[in-house]
């Protein structure tokens, strides 16, 4: 059975996809995983998932948003010369990082 | 886990599902989260009209990106509440239809005219931010977590926002004299989203030991006045004569108490402010319009002993 698995570096973050691990239950796969995946980066967690447990959609089958210009609803397209507060410069920052992304795809 | 246990550890982002915690630290969580979670529907509530009557074709999009975003907003911390095992979710939404349900004195009051939707998009979604800027830091994880992507959003309003007051200010004569007007109704109600000033007795409250707040009313109002009186200056508004305001030799702000309408406050903090109960109606008339859909989706609230709609069915 493939257990896909997902860790946590400190307390507070996200648990993030880092690979799967073949084992015959939970108990072995969160083992597995502790030696696979957590045995040399600082880890505070880690989840184990039945892969079969998984629903997947992808882009052959979806049109996903984020590929077309929607200026509109981005910070950055409102223009002005204030200072801002600090957390909306930094969500506009955010916001002009993720509109690259959607430029390099 | 003990209590003194949780205020010993309260730090960000600390507890998360995989914690024990106790009934008060997650009772407390549940009645924060589930405000915070309403008054992102209720403001939606409020705005929607104005996707119908904004005045170009720029603004409507926007606005319906806008109404979009602050439901999602609602979605994400009806989750973050449900995962304190309290309330679930459809309770909270029940009780938001039947009048229970608490969300910001705001979004209690109707909202007529174009130039308001500046006062709520600049003004308010700006308070909003400041104070979830700081929920990022709070100690249930899953809150902090729905709090990165709520202030990943929240940068368009504020800017929308403020690109909608721009064009007034900048408009006809007639604009700038209604914009001046609207922002003299909202000001108050505006510097009172942050509540009364702090007392003694409330300064220490149960929230901020278990690291659920991390910022004192007094210090966000502080904050946000510091940040938005210039703004608006800037964009020549004039800042109303009551409440009186005083900036202390620190740089504070000192808000006249006694000139904001207290009662008013804690009316709308009941539900029973009477202008206010259209809204309240509103979107339990919109949850009965479309409560056809949640039955053909939700077959977990099927009562028990009924038979599960099958494949076949
Ligand atoms: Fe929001
Ligand atoms: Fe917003």
């Amino acid at each position: 059975m493939i257990w896909e698995v997902f860790r946590q570096e400190e307390q507070g973050d996200y648990h993030t996809h880092c690979g799967n691990v073949h084992a015959p239950d939970r108990e072995m796969a969160k083992q597995f995983a502790a030696i696979q995946h957590a045995r040399r980066k600082p880890t505070n967690s880690i989840w184990v998932v039945p892969k079969d447990e998984i629903g997947e959609l992808d882009a052959d089958e979806n049109s996903f948003g984020g590929v077309t210009d929607k200026s509109y609803r981005w910070a950055p397209t409102y223009k002005s010369d204030l200072d801002h507060a600090a957390e909306v410069i930094d969500s506009e920052g955010q916001q002009a990082e993720a509109e690259k992304q959607r430029g390099d795809a | 886990m003990e209590i003194d246990t949780v205020k010993e550890r309260a730090g960000p982002r600390e507890f998360s599902a995989a914690d024990e915690m106790p009934l008060e630290y997650r009772e407390a969580a549940t009645r924060m989260i589930e405000f915070h979670a309403n008054s992102e529907i209720m403001g939606a509530y409020l705005e929607r009209p104005f996707i119908r009557e904004a005045p170009s074709i720029d603004r409507k999009l926007a606005y319906s990106a806008k109404v979009q975003d602050e439901i999602g907003h609602g979605q994400l911390l009806y989750r973050a509440a449900e995962s304190l095992g309290v309330k679930t979710r459809e309770e909270m939404l029940d009780d938001l239809a039947n009048g229970k349900g608490k969300f910001l004195n705001c979004f209690h009051y109707p909202m007529k005219s174009w130039p308001e939707t500046a006062m709520i998009a600049f003004f308010v979604d700006g308070a909003a931010m400041r104070r979830q800027a700081t929920l990022r830091r709070t100690s249930w994880e899953p809150y902090a977590h729905a709090m990165d992507k709520v202030c990943f959003e929240e940068g368009f309003h504020v800017k929308h926002g403020e690109s909608i007051l721009a064009e007034l200010m900048t408009g006809s004569k007639k604009e700038q004299e209604m914009t001046q007007e609207v922002f003299e109704m909202w000001w108050p109600r505006i510097i009172q989203f942050f509540g009364p000033t702090d007392d003694k007795s409330t300064h220490h409250d149960f929230s901020a030991d278990v690291g659920l707040k991390t910022q004192s009313n007094d210090d966000l109002r502080n904050l946000f006045l510091r940040e938005y009186i210039p703004k608006a200056e800037k964009y020549g508004l004039e800042i109303p004569d009551e409440p009186r305001i005083r900036q202390r030799d620190d740089g504070t702000y000192e808000v006249e108490e006694g000139d904001l309408d207290w009662d008013e406050f804690f009316t709308i903090a009941k539900n029973e402010y009477e202008p206010g109960l259209g809204q309240i109606n509103g979107r339990k008339e919109a949850q009965k319009a479309v409560q056809w859909v949640r039955d053909t989706l939700e077959w977990e609230n099927v009562p028990e002993g009924t038979a599960k709609p099958q494949a076949a069915d």
